[in-house]
């Protein structure tokens, strides 16, 4: 065998199993048992939460199988293209016996034909063959379509069909998964994912990307206008609000609030509410008490700024404040001053007042309010693949229902005088629910008989002879 | 006073009666145990959709109302709830009582799990912002309703498996699988109540997906739940083009749809409890 020939042997082998559905079912095990894998494994970890989990050696491995981010692995997406040209071929190949299905056949059946579609139905009508025409005609058309008909001599013969559509509702499922994966294509490529955290009164005009550390530009800014939070009796969360402003050539676009699954989207980046915390604090409201008096008093601070003790010689100023100070909740710390003069430090904590009375110092204090400056954590995705993959959702449950739900019927009709009375034999196919189909068929040899039994009121209609 | 709770383990003992009714008509062949049986069903589904509503009244009462589909034992009793439904459906359709023996512990076994599981609370609580959606509605009804038509597949592949087994001796004697209906039907009751359950597990992933997209911003994120459920997915238009261009039947596909069946149970409580990820609320 020359190279030539053996190459070409290989391309057709090559072509055939690609346009067989025996690669198609190999193709969906393999790919429903590597995605267990990836469920099994955790995905995008940390190297430490690896090595928790395995040994180094079974670690490297799986790191370099591509197994720690499976579905965005070279040969997991390959898999995935394979199945799309899979498809794409399988459809191509069935394409001329399923456009044969819809070139309209004679409306003649030939008597081998004829006989290949069983079983067939006979019987006698006592009307001309003109007239029981008209009524098969009328009768057709209520219950398929106008059909079809051809006289020869002393017959007569029609065709008529309904449900053709059902024969394409295998395409718009395969095509809508190409569809879907042209959609996913276009959402990696042209899209992004990032995320940014804004704090309460702040503008951003860029975010950062999930993929590495890139910055991508908005093309517009978001200012957050304010953020809140609130709570059921329970404890459980009720709602997170982010209020935001959009801002473009320093004008003022449109102000929205966004709250989990209610996202605002702007020129096509979307942003969700997806995290927050206490970016620092705005005011702090103390209950103090002067140990050597027990005299009360109350101070409102901002951090940063320096509050007289009234009727000391004391002042207060908060530096720092941090959301969970060692395990302990939130937390001030702070100096106590004579004049400019440090004279303690101090840390005031705001959920554990069993320690404050243990504290040395000239003061005790407690923490009655803190009005917390927030930052919201907004994720911020374009993606204008999305409408693509719904277009695909959409086409498949059209093509779910052409497929299961509807069938394509086919029926002929052939009527002939014989004898002085007229014969009709009506046969029919069905690509789905041969059974319901066949009490179709009866059901209108029935209305025939009886349209023209009431008709004639002669009450001499010939019996059915099936 | 009545509440959802003790409705809910009522329904329990009810539907398991339903079994043994269903389980004495086929040993005794007769047609008044078997109304029986279909009765004692049909009225258990009633107070079992009462419990279901009386549980949304009750969220209300609370203060925070919402329909009861947001947790463990919501969702378990409304899976019992839809293959119920589902069955006697059936079972009017097909005028054949004979798979209510194989389909009714299926809802006797996950309503059980609801009330009596230890694990499983049967508190009402608020929904968290992430459920805050009408998305829930047609996500969680799609994907029950086509979990419930898997599940009476299984039972129809086991009566199927149960009837190969013993077709020999049952011709002669009759016993328990006399009353079966043939092979044949049956095959093709596997088929067809896949073909229900396949267009809705995939309304159930795409409303999942829009949900997804709206809550976390992105329709697909490989979350552990997200996975199975696709590989469910595969599973089942593997059963279908095995069936459909490979011309398999009986014995196989029927295997086929149990194997099925095994990915639905394992996406719906494997993942909670075995894999973390996004859908970690379905747990509790």
């Amino acid at each position: 065998m020359s190279t030539t020939e053996k190459e070409k042997g290989l391309l057709s082998t090559l072509w055939d199993s690609l346009s067989s559905v025996r690669l198609t079912i190999p193709l969906l095990i393999v790919l429903a048992v590597v995605s267990i894998f990836g469920t099994l494994i955790p995905q995008n970890a940390t190297p430490e939460e690896y090595l928790r989990i395995y040994k180094v050696s079974t670690y490297k491995i799986l790191r370099i199988l591509g197994f720690l981010d499976m579905y965005h692995a070279g040969w997991f997406v390959f898999l995935l293209a394979l199945l799309g040209l899979n498809l794409m071929v399988c459809s191509l190949r069935r394409w001329p016996l399923v456009r044969s299905f819809f070139s309209q056949p004679d409306a003649k059946l030939e008597e081998g034909q004829w006989k290949g579609i069983s079983p067939g139905r006979r019987f006698s009508l006592p009307l001309s063959a003109g007239d029981s025409l008209g009524e098969f005609q009328s009768r057709l058309s209520r219950n398929f379509g106008e059909p079809r008909v051809l006289q020869e001599e002393e017959r007569w013969h029609l065709f008529a069909e309904k449900g053709k559509l059902s024969r394409l509702g295998f395409y718009c499922i395969h095509l809508s998964i190409l569809v879907i994966l042209l959609g996913a294509m276009i959402g990696s490529f042209y899209g992004f994912r990032g995320y940014v955290n804004i704090t309460e009164g702040e503008t951003v005009d860029r975010v950062f990307l999930r993929s590495g550390q890139q910055i991508e530009p908005l093309g517009f800014k978001v200012k957050l206008d304010g953020f809140s939070v609130s709570f059921y009796p329970t404890g459980a969360p009720r709602e997170f609000k982010s209020t935001v402003t959009i801002l473009e050539g320093g004008q003022k676009v449109l102000t929205k609030p966004i709250r989990v699954n209610e996202p605002l989207t702007y020129k096509g980046i979307s942003l969700y509410q997806s995290s927050y915390g206490v970016a620092s604090v705005e005011k702090a409201i103390l209950n103090g008490v002067e140990r050597s008096s027990g005299r009360g008093f109350t101070l409102s601070l901002q951090p940063g700024t320096r509050v007289e003790i009234p009727g000391t010689p004391h002042s207060l100023v908060l530096d720092r404040f941090s959301p969970d100070l060692q395990g302990m909740g939130p937390a001030f710390q702070g100096r106590l001053l004579e004049g400019e003069r440090p004279v303690e430090n101090l840390v005031i904590l705001q959920n554990h007042p069993e320690f404050i009375s243990k504290m040395p110092g000239r003061y005790e204090f407690r923490v009655r309010e803190i009005q917390p400056k927030y930052y919201s954590g907004l994720q911020v995705n374009k993606d204008p693949g999305v409408w693509v993959v719904w277009a695909g959702c959409f086409l498949m449950m059209a093509g779910f229902y052409m497929t299961f739900f509807m069938s394509h019927r086919r029926i002929w009709v052939r009527i002939m005088e014989k004898k002085g009375e007229t014969q009709v034999e009506i046969v029919g196919s069905s690509h789905r629910n041969r059974s319901e189909f066949e009490k179709e068929m009866d059901r209108i040899g029935q209305a025939v008989k009886e349209a023209v039994s009431s008709g004639k009121k002669k009450g001499a209609a010939g019996g059915p002879s099936w | 006073m009545v509440n959802s709770a003790k409705m809910v383990s009522a329904v329990t003992f009810l539907y398991l009666f339903s079994t043994v009714l269903y389980f004495l008509y086929l040993a005794f062949r007769a047609e008044r145990l078997g109304r029986l049986a279909t009765g004692v069903a049909w009225t258990t589904l009633g107070i079992q959709t009462g419990a279901i509503l009386l549980r949304w009244v009750e969220s209300y009462q609370m203060g925070f109302g919402h329909a009861p589909l947001s947790n463990m034992y919501e969702s378990l009793v409304f899976f019992s709830w839809c293959i119920a439904l589902l069955y006697l459906l059936w079972e009017r359709k097909l005028k054949s009582r004979v798979i209510g023996a194989f389909a009714l512990p299926f809802a006797f076994a996950f309503n059980a799990y609801a009330s009596l599981a230890p694990g499983v609370s049967a508190k009402i609580d608020p929904l968290i912002p992430a459920l805050q959606s009408n998305w829930l509605h047609a996500h969680v009804i799609t994907c029950f309703l086509a979990y419930a038509s898997f599940a009476l597949s299984c039972a129809v592949s086991i009566v199927y498996l149960v009837k190969l087994r013993k077709k020999g001796e049952m011709e002669k004697e009759g016993g328990m699988t006399g009353l079966f209906p043939a092979l044949d039907s049956l095959d093709e009751l596997i088929y067809k109540t896949i073909v229900v359950g396949f267009p809705l597990l995939t309304i159930g992933i795409v409303t999942g997906a829009a949900w997804a997209n709206y809550a976390w911003g992105a329709y697909w994120s490989w979350d552990p739940k997200e996975t199975w459920s696709l590989i469910t997915w595969f599973a089942y238009a593997i059963f279908l083009h095995a069936r459909i261009t490979r011309d398999w039947r009986g014995k196989r596909t029927a295997i086929l749809s149990i194997i099925g069946f095994i990915a639905v149970i394992f996406t719906y409580f494997g993942v909670n409890y075995l894999l973390s990820g996004l859908h970690s609320y379905g747990s509790s």
